[in-house]
């Protein structure tokens, strides 16, 4: 047990570092057909591979290559080299929106496409395919001793009365350094003001600031941390339910959804199996197996059960705040607004970690 | 059935071209018009997203700064999620934060409180619709220029666009089809009239020649008129035609009827002398009826309108000195004068010789006939003319018209067929010449004078 999860820990770290994997599946040759799909993908190989498997066991005539880059790199690249992949897969949804905004998407104009919610795509061009929530992760000792925070404004009273005690036990994502912190926060700062509140509190409480959720789970796991807040539930599920010491909680007052998005670049060199994919991807059958086999939950709207984003709805549906699929991510994309949300950011942990009292 | 011209075709053709010119630039108007009213629709989302970016745009760190509101964007991209593009730019146009570096306004360095820009742009591959705002900071020290870009995809646009035309082409096309059923039935009705006048001819019974009469708008009924003046004259020339067949079955039957009597008469008698005398006496009958016989027809030729004979070249000189010498013998014998005066040199006209040989003898046979002593032809040239002067009792001026009537004559004369003259005038017809009657000289007798048109060459 503790083997795999220190194989699965290194996979997150190997993943954290943006280094290039790739992953090859050649064609059999008895389909006849010989057609090659690249895909490039924001997606470490453990989510991936049960889906690549999957279409590979359909379309064994495709030589299928994933290769798995950091979300920046994947951009930076796609924009070098805009002739390269197929298709691109990333938890980064501000800059993959940005991309189709620009007109870099070809639009999938299949039935499945038609069938995909509107809410959870763009136009035919950008289509999200996972649900994943983003939660907070406690360990028992926390729980035993301040009882489990159910949302986040039990945290902020646990931060607020434990100052304390809890200083340098919590982790969170640091925005400065972290896309996936920073798209965050600035969707936290939208939904309530009191977020600033909370991260004064964190301020206060010396929070650690970490670049990615693996980094937090390992604080956890090794009891660094007490409490980790704004971790990717996808990630964390694996490693909370090896774990017994760890809980993972979803707020119910709001939790944020970060879903990942998938386009085929219009210059991509093979267009037909692309389309292929992308309708496998957000078919039932890719997403049965993103259900079954993944722990980026499935967002097809006929399955229910584990794993799906039906199941979290109706254990949460009240509190499930999706970053919305529109034009807000491109502000969240502004220098300025970047600059001046970051300014804002420090400004207010710096004033908890001074011990000022809240206004 | 070929109808290669007809009036319903052509009212169709002048009415449904007009329509349909008028059709086609009625759904170019609406076309435009659905055009202006989604840009006009669509270009206040421009003018509240400038303005919503325009108001959170401060001064900040000495420099501009902008915390750009989402909902700026949300409304920009509106429910056909259309691409949208933003920029800040400086009062010296560089740009400050912004997604895509859009155009300026073209207008130059216009005030800042200028009207917003609207207007189409090509950006890549895509036609973009643009706002561009100029404003101001509103600072207590900092009054800093700025302009505002926004730029999002047509899609919506086109999108209403196409919903207004549909809703516009199908009130014009219903208006085209009832106009085109209108027009239909208009000129169904407008020829009717012309069906009815057709109808009423066709069953008319061919015999009858009285007057159409049925209603008729005015440009028909004109037509009408003209038929029916038609008709008239048919009318009179066919009581001509009775009234000549009738008085020439009169004029054979009492010739004939004196035949049969002089027979009679002598058939009671024995002696052979009588019975020669008889014979002679029907002889010289026999040879009057059969001479009025010729005469009917001769002037029943020349009446008749579709008769164009053949003319050729005469000479009235020879034809004068022909005339005087068929008829000398017999004018010698009852002493009469028959002299020729003809003029010097050819005179050639357009004719037919025995016709105007018949003409001459007729008016020769005439002047016999009337107790002239005298007769002399005449030709004259320039123009070419044929005279027939004698010294007998002539003819009253007020009569002079009625005896070129067929079966009129002098009251005195009982030899007579009363066809001379008639057959003279139309003989003249025929050759286009013109007839008249004078006093002979001292105011005595009668000149018949036949004046030719000058012959051509």
């Amino acid at each position: 047990m503790i083997r795999l999860l220190i194989v699965m820990l290194c996979w997150l770290l190997v993943a954290s570092v943006h280094a290039e994997e790739r992953l090859d599946y050649p064609a059999r040759s008895d389909g006849g057909e010989a057609t090659a799909l690249v895909v490039h993908g924001a997606l470490d190989p453990i989510h991936v591979r049960p889906l690549l498997e999957a279409f590979h066991r359909r379309h064994p005539g495709i030589a299928l290559t994933y290769r798995n880059l950091g979300t920046l790199t994947l951009h930076r690249r796609f924009l070098e080299h805009p002739e390269e992949a197929d298709v691109l897969l990333s938890s980064a949804m501000p800059w993959h929106y940005r991309l189709a905004n620009d007109g870099h998407a070809r639009p999938l104009d299949t039935a499945t496409a038609d069938a995909w919610p509107a809410r959870a795509r763009w136009r035919r061009e950008l289509f999200a395919f996972t649900f994943e929530p983003v939660v907070m992760v406690v360990r028992r000792e926390l729980v035993e001793r301040y009882g489990r925070p159910e949302s986040h404004a039990d945290l902020l009273a646990l931060l607020e009365r434990h100052a304390d005690a809890l200083r340098g036990r919590v982790v969170t994502y640091d925005p400065a350094r972290s896309g996936a912190g920073y798209t965050y926060a600035i969707a936290e700062s939208r939904l309530s003001p009191r977020y600033w509140d909370l991260v004064a509190a964190l301020g206060e409480a010396d929070a650690a600031l970490a670049d990615t959720t693996g980094e937090m789970l390992s604080g956890l796991s090794e009891g660094r941390y007490w409490v980790g807040y704004n971790l990717l539930g996808s990630y964390a599920r694996a490693v909370v339910e090896a774990d017994p010491a760890l809980a993972m909680v979803i707020p119910d007052d709001y939790a944020l959804v970060t879903r990942r998005l998938a386009l085929m670049p219009r210059g991509a060199p093979h267009p037909e199996t692309a389309r292929r994919f992308l309708d496998f991807l957000i078919g039932e059958a890719g997403q049965r197996v993103i259900a079954e086999r993944t722990a980026l939950g499935a967002l097809h709207p006929a399955l229910t059960g584990p794993g799906t984003a039906n199941a979290l709805r109706e254990s949460h549906g009240e509190a499930l705040r999706p970053l919305s699929l529109g034009p807000g991510l491109l502000a969240t994309l502004d220098d300025l607004k970047r600059q001046a949300l970051l300014a804002r950011w420090r400004r207010e942990f710096a004033r908890g970690s001074e011990g000022l009292p809240p206004p | 059935m070929i109808r290669r011209d007809s009036l319903y075709r052509r009212l169709l053709t002048w009415l449904l071209l007009p329509l349909l010119a008028l059709g086609g630039l009625m759904v170019l108007q609406a076309w435009l018009d659905a055009r202006r009213t989604a840009d006009r629709a669509h270009d206040r989302l421009l003018e509240a997203a400038t303005l919503a970016i325009a108001e959170q745009v401060q001064w900040q760190d000495d420099r501009l700064w902008l915390d750009l509101p989402p909902a700026a964007l949300e409304m920009l991209a509106t429910d056909a999620e259309e691409r949208v593009f933003y920029a800040l730019y400086d009062a010296r146009g560089r740009f400050v934060t912004g997604n895509a570096e859009l155009p300026g306004d073209p207008r130059g360095g216009a005030p800042g409180d200028a009207a917003l820009l609207y207007r189409d742009i090509d950006w890549g591959e895509m036609t973009l619709r643009q706002g561009v705002r100029r404003s101001r900071l509103e600072d207590w020290q900092q009054r800093e220029r700025f302009e505002i870009r926004v730029a999002h995809t047509r899609e919506g646009r086109e999108r209403l666009a196409a919903e207004l035309l549909r809703a516009n082409l199908a009130y014009i096309l219903g208006m085209a089809a009832l106009a085109v059923v209108v027009l239909l039935l208009a000129i169904r009705g407008a020829l009717a009239p012309l069906t009815r006048l057709r109808r009423a001819i066709r069953a008319r019974d061919p015999r009858t020649l009285a007057p159409l009469d049925l209603p008729l708008p005015r440009e028909l009924a004109e037509l009408r008129e003209t038929l029916n003046e038609l008709l008239a004259r048919m009318r009179r020339v066919r009581a001509n035609q009775e009234r000549f067949i009738g008085d020439a079955s009169h004029q054979l039957r009492t010739p004939l009827a004196g035949l049969s009597a002089r027979a009679e008469l002598a058939l009671r008698q024995d002696e052979p002398e009588r019975w020669r005398e008889a014979l002679e006496a029907i002889r010289a009958t026999g040879t009057r009826i059969s001479r009025l016989a010729v005469q009917l027809l001769s002037l029943t030729r020349l009446n008749n309108p579709e008769y164009h004979p053949e003319m050729g070249r005469v000479d009235l000189n020879d034809l004068a000195r022909e005339a005087v010498r068929t008829h000398w013998a017999s004018c010698h014998r009852d002493g009469i004068d028959l002299g020729v005066e003809t003029a010097a040199g050819a005179l050639t006209v357009e004719g037919l010789d025995w016709q105007l040989e018949e003409a001459l003898g007729n008016l020769i046979d005439n002047a016999r006939r009337y107790g002239a002593r005298r007769i002399t032809v005449r030709t004259r040239p320039s123009p070419p003319t044929l005279e027939v002067e004698d010294d007998g009792p002539g003819i009253p001026a007020s009569r002079r018209l009625l005896m070129l009537r067929p079966f009129h004559r002098g009251s005195d004369d009982q030899e007579g067929s009363g066809l001379g003259l008639a057959i003279v005038d139309g003989i003249a017809r025929t050759h286009g010449v013109r007839l008249s009657l004078d006093d002979g000289v001292d105011g005595r007798g009668l000149l018949v004078r036949l004046r030719f048109q000058e012959a051509a060459s």
